[in-house]
């Protein structure tokens, strides 16, 4: 704000001492603003209260003016969280004593309200007198301005109930803020050589000259100890499709190929018979156009001679032993991995 | 004694509505603090508001409260400068009473 105010005078002088020279350059164009029109704009409050407009206000005629103007979006209390965060609370009387509200550093209040953070008086003043009501800025008078800020103090506990703020006292009650020693500029966030830290910045990015990364990988991955927060993702995933769940259970005893990260036999001839397009007729579970793999393994279970028979039906195709509606021939699939299938089938068409 | 309470009771139309904010932890006895050990209960059980010697208000708090507690209430019959009382017990037995001029 007072940059900006700064830069508004800036440019006055300026247009007062070319103001001439410009006109003549551009004629027709603009004219220098009058004192009138500068005042006007030149409404800012600093810290060092430069700015701040004579006058005076009870706390008891801020009330009035926050009931009426104020209260439909702060609360009667200054305390609603329904429109805004709360203007008022979080601060105690040790806040008040130290300046630094203590609520901040322990984070023992839900929220940040306005009088936990704000550092500088002369910031509200400016602030209301800008910005406040919302659907009528700048239509409080000083006056009035002080009132509210005088009842706003009082929420807060700064201020007894029968104080008159006033341009004579504002700067003994700036030392009565509860966060008015909360403010650092002793990082590189602040801007200029003269502040804070000497313009140091908070983040360092230097040009790497010697043993570089060559590429940018991302990836992302769960802790060890967290992969399997979800169970077994390799039990959640659909056996139909390109996508497997990762192992992330240690398999039982026994599955050693799982164990060591490589598909086991029956997850090779699971994805076998959805590339090979078997699924789209038989289940593993449930008939759907075939018999279900478990069905087919429940029939032929203990025979002799089982796999070679059913090697030959799906070879050349059958009809009849489960229906009228006959499986055609699959030429397709090799004879290995037809009986790689059988064999799966028989054993139960486990998909591990 | 507890914390003083924010009452504010404003007349128009011969309606009184008083806001009241009060200032109380209102633990739930359901919380535990960071060594694990509950955080025994502490809560606005019970709560009158007077106009004169007349009861307008009386309410029953629980630990289902808020912290810090908001209360606003309508009442006939008030008139300006007539005193509004509120006063609240705690389960432990703390009580608190504050007042304030209808204006």
């Amino acid at each position: 704000m007072s940059r900006f105010s700064k830069t508004v005078v800036a440019a006055l002088l300026a247009g007062c001492a070319l103001g001439a020279h410009a006109l003549d350059r551009y004629p027709g164009l603009g004219r220098v603003a009058t004192a009138e029109e500068v005042k006007a704009w030149d409404i800012d409050v600093r810290p060092d209260f430069v700015g701040l407009p004579k006058g005076s206000g009870s706390v008891d005629d801020g009330a009035d003016i926050f009931e009426n103007k104020c209260a439909s979006c702060h609360g009667s209390f200054g305390e609603s969280n329904e429109v805004f965060t709360p203007l008022v609370g979080g601060t105690t009387k040790e806040d008040v004593q130290t300046g630094r509200v203590k609520a901040l550093v322990t984070g023992s209040f839900p929220q940040r309200t306005t009088f936990m953070k704000v550092p500088t008086i002369s910031t509200l003043f400016d602030y209301i007198q800008r910005a406040m009501p919302w659907t009528a800025p700048k239509s409080l008078k000083p006056d009035e301005v002080y009132a509210v800020l005088a009842y706003l103090l009082n929420l807060a506990e700064v201020v007894p109930a029968d104080f008159v703020l006033s341009d004579q006292n504002i700067r003994d009650v700036q030392n009565l803020m509860p966060n008015r020693n909360g403010m650092s500029t002793d990082h590189g966030m602040w801007p200029g050589r003269g502040m804070g830290n000497g313009g140091k910045p908070d983040v360092k990015n230097v040009a790497c000259m010697k043993d570089c990364k060559t590429e940018v990988k991302l990836t992302s991955s769960l802790p060890e100890y967290a992969q399997d927060a979800h169970g077994n993702l390799a039990d959640q995933n659909r056996l139909v499709g390109g996508v497997r769940g990762k192992q992330t259970v240690a398999p039982a005893e026994g599955d050693e190929k799982a164990i060591a990260g490589q598909p086991s036999t029956n997850a090779i001839a699971t994805a076998l018979a959805t590339e090979k397009g078997c699924m789209a007729c038989h289940g593993v579970a449930n008939k759907i156009v075939g018999p279900s793999y478990q069905d087919v393994a429940a029939k032929y279970k203990g025979q002799d001679g089982a796999e070679a028979r059913l090697v030959a039906k799906v070879k050349s195709g059958g009809q009849g032993v489960w229906g009228a509606i006959p499986m055609p021939a699959q030429s397709h699939v090799k004879d290995e991995e037809i009986s790689k299938l059988v064999q799966w089938i028989l054993s139960g068409a486990k998909a591990q | 004694m507890g914390n003083p309470m924010r009452i504010r009771a404003a007349e128009k139309d011969g309606v009184t509505e008083v806001k009241v904010l009060m200032n109380h932890e209102m633990e739930t006895g359901q919380r535990k603090d960071s060594s694990g050990n509950l955080i025994p209960a502490h809560f606005i059980s019970e709560l009158t508001a007077k106009h004169g010697d007349k009861v307008v208000l009386q309410a029953e708090f629980g630990p289902s409260v808020s912290k810090n507690p908001f209360l606003s209430f309508k009442f006939k019959g008030g008139a300006k400068g007539d005193k509004v009382v509120v006063s609240w017990i705690d389960n432990k037995g703390d009580t608190r009473s504050d007042e304030a001029t209808i204006g």
